[in-house]
């Protein structure tokens, strides 16, 4: 008789946890909302993640510059997805010329954002030895300075690597903006918190690549997961290109590599 | 027998104790207060912070979000030399057009000479930055003379945005005989 009722117990309880369950699973469908879900997704896979953190994927970013043309797309997309105020950049895409003197030549007017209208007068066209797009963004280092030096645990690192920052946290202190040695970060006159590029970590989560990935042309922009032996950027870092990360010395380890990178570039 | 230095009252032990009492306590109810609940879950962060970034709004959409609405505009966009070029890079974010299914906003239409500097952004060969091999390039005015079309025309009265040579091709079609006369 008891065994019975245990029984029935026993399914009750399943009975119960399996409802529970179909309506937790249906009221997070309903959370989520139906603009990005009704685009197919770019990056496979990642709609079946679930849990706080990408667990199957390890993802790394690849600026190609010996493909970028400096249209300033990836700064446009930028700006729509996040209404970044005007004079700060998420990503921004700098030109370098360099003469025959090795001196360097750097400039980015208004960020690329309008793109590259008129050539650098000041550099004669003759002494030109090298002259090339360098598209920035955020390093998402492995080892980030900036959450180092957070006093508020405003920025942190996820368990899937990505750098964020905690939009409600953020006392806006700068510390991390003088940390970075990449200068993406800036005060955000309008949240008045610290913004940096997220690898439109937003976007990733729900399977679509990152903004400026999606928009480049040229595709000097790759996004894809290390874990898989058949992604462009897997082949990519593990081919013999000429492949590198900027600032190697400052130790961070940064998971933005760029083909095509030349010394001066910083 | 040496004289006892301890004082018979002890008040001013308790007192302090007492005050020591209440600030830790106070302290503790602060911090309870101040910190976020789910601070620390994963680090030495606000776990729900994650979440709120990935709620954040997707204001770019993909091409996918565009092109259902938009056929005659796909077939031609993916037939011609432009298919790489974003619908939003030149168009804007989705989000400023469709919310929640419904046409909100008409996005801008870049046109005259603002077409020309979305063109050259791109095709501008006098910024000399462009990796050697890579997509077409012209200078202006000189591709205008060229091409022997007036001085101050946009490059749309001649290339179709979407589909840059299929007006070309087209009137190169039609217009056999005037290409042989360039010819000579």
């Amino acid at each position: 008789m008891k065994d019975i009722q245990a029984e029935i117990n026993k399914g009750r309880r399943a009975f119960i946890k399996k409802v529970l369950e179909g309506t937790i699973a249906g009221s997070l469908l309903l959370v989520i909302p139906a603009g990005a879900m009704d685009i197919p997704e770019q990056i496979t896979g990642m709609r079946e993640e679930d849990g706080p953190f990408i667990k199957k994927k390890k993802f790394a970013f690849i600026v190609d510059i010996t493909r970028c043309i400096g249209c300033g797309s990836c700064c446009v997309a930028d700006k729509n997805e996040y209404n970044v105020p005007d004079g700060h950049y998420r990503t921004w895409v700098e030109r370098y010329v360099i003469d025959y003197d090795d001196n360097v030549y750097v400039d980015s007017p208004n960020g690329g954002l309008d793109g590259y209208q008129v050539p650098r007068e000041d550099v004669p066209e003759a002494n030109v030895r090298d002259t090339f797009f360098v598209p920035k963004l955020c390093n998402m280092c492995e080892k980030p300075s900036c959450v180092q030096v957070c006093p508020v645990g405003a920025t942190y690192q996820t368990d899937d690597g990505f750098v964020l920052i905690d939009q409600k946290r953020c006392v806006a202190c700068s510390y991390c903006v003088q940390a970075c040695p990449y200068s993406v970060r800036f005060i955000n006159p309008v949240t008045k918190t610290a913004d940096k590029c997220t690898w439109c970590y937003h976007r990733v989560r729900k399977g679509l690549l990152p903004a400026c990935v999606n928009v480049c042309p040229v595709q000097a922009r790759l996004f894809g997961d290390l874990n898989d032996r058949e992604s462009q950027v897997y082949r990519i870092l593990h081919e013999p290109h000429v492949i590198s990360v900027l600032k190697p010395g400052m130790g961070n380890k940064p998971s933005l590599h760029y083909v095509g990178l030349r010394r001066e570039v910083v | 027998m040496q004289p006892s230095y301890r004082s018979k009252y002890n008040t001013h032990v308790i007192r302090i104790i007492v005050i020591l009492v209440v600030l830790a306590i106070a302290g503790i109810g602060v911090r309870a207060m101040m910190i976020p609940e789910s601070f620390g879950r994963y680090g030495h962060y606000r776990g729900e912070a994650v979440v709120d970034e990935m709620n954040r709004e997707i204001r770019n959409g993909t091409n996918a979000s565009c092109l259902p609405c938009h056929p005659y505009i796909k077939e031609m966009h993916f037939s011609g030399i432009h298919k790489t070029v974003s619908c939003e890079f030149c168009h804007g974010p989705v989000a400023a057009h469709i919310q929640d299914g419904k046409v909100i906003d008409k996005l801008p239409k870049k046109q005259g000479e603002a077409i020309k500097t979305l063109c050259l952004r791109c095709h501008n060969q006098i910024i000399r930055a462009r990796p050697r091999e890579s997509i077409k390039m012209v200078e202006m005015p000189k591709h205008l003379e060229d091409k022997k079309v007036g001085i101050d025309h946009t490059c749309d009265q001649c290339h179709n945005v979407h589909a840059p040579l299929m007006w070309v091709k087209q009137a190169k079609a039609m217009m056999g005989v005037v290409e042989e006369e360039a010819k000579q």
